[in-house]
């Protein structure tokens, strides 16, 4: 059976991914909110909200960075991925109920580190919704494995 | 009569003080819903998705004794995954103040925060920005 995962050696800086669109509903924040315990009115008061700069509830800022994890899944073929290292991220406008998001994705560099059996790869991505605004972006560190000569 | 929920607010804050979160076992039901919900999964079975923790431990920040403090928006953070997390591992979260900027609307504070697990170690930990009200006038 061949591997359809990429490795390192296949990736290549400056590729770029866009994923399909989500809407993101009632039910995904309530399910959230059940599951992280982040309960925090901004995300759980409709009454309350309706006096905030945002005038509604808004979806867990975690919640659309998850959510933009799965949608990289539907974006491109697999990484060979040995560990998430980490992230740099910023939350630049809310989203809300009924807002549908993409994510936008781009390797940004790669890196080889001391061990040879793998190397970094760092994807920029930005979240947009339904009118092209930057809801999130930042980026993300990938430890990623070479291919066997 | 009625009393508002009391809210802790930018003033309340005190820089440099500790705050430490009950702990919680993580479990094949918490991944599959995480699965399920965001489409997010770990690399291989038994394993917890590296975000799915991260989300866990924002819960577990509100359940600290005090009250809930006051966000105005979550700005943005820093987080390095340190070791990976395995279904059946107990985390909880400890968290420091460590800078508080008075703005015209409120004030930034940034966080520093560590993912425990059960033998002490760090699994995660980072850095969170946010954007906290000034107590009403």
């Amino acid at each position: 059976m061949s591997d359809a995962r990429r490795y390192f050696d296949d990736i290549q800086v400056g590729e770029e991914y866009e994923s399909p669109g989500r809407t993101v509903t009632e039910a995904d924040i309530v399910l959230f909110a059940g599951l992280s315990g982040d309960y925090n009115v901004l995300h759980t008061d409709a009454e309350f909200m309706k006096q905030s700069i945002f005038g509604e509830r808004i979806a867990h800022g975690l919640l659309g960075l998850a959510m933009q994890a799965g949608l990289f899944t539907r974006a491109t073929q697999a990484y060979a991925t040995l560990a998430f290292v980490g992230l740099r991220w910023k939350f630049k406008g809310p989203i809300k109920i009924g807002d549908t998001i993409r994510l936008r994705a781009k390797v940004a560099a790669k890196k080889e580190t001391s061990k040879p059996d793998r190397g970094l790869v760092t994807v920029e991505r930005t979240v947009v919704n339904q009118r092209g605004e930057v809801v999130q972006e930042g980026e993300t560190d990938l430890m990623v494995e070479r291919r066997r000569a | 009569m009625s009393v508002a929920a009391p809210r802790f607010y930018f003033e309340d804050v005190v820089l440099q003080g500790v705050l430490e979160t009950p702990a919680m076992t993580v479990t094949e039901a918490h991944v599959a819903l995480y699965g399920g919900l965001t489409g997010d999964a770990a690399r291989e079975h038994g394993l917890v998705p590296d975000l799915l923790s991260l989300c866990l431990t924002v819960g577990l920040g509100w359940r600290v004794p005090q009250p809930p403090l006051a966000v105005l928006a979550f700005m943005g953070f820093e987080w390095v995954v340190d070791s990976p997390l395995h279904v059946g591992d107990t985390i909880h979260s400890r968290s420091k103040t460590t800078l508080k900027r008075a703005m015209k609307e409120g004030g930034v504070i940034i966080e520093e925060r560590q993912v425990i697990n059960q033998r002490g170690e760090i699994v995660q930990h980072g850095k969170f920005t946010f954007l906290v009200a000034k107590r009403p006038a």
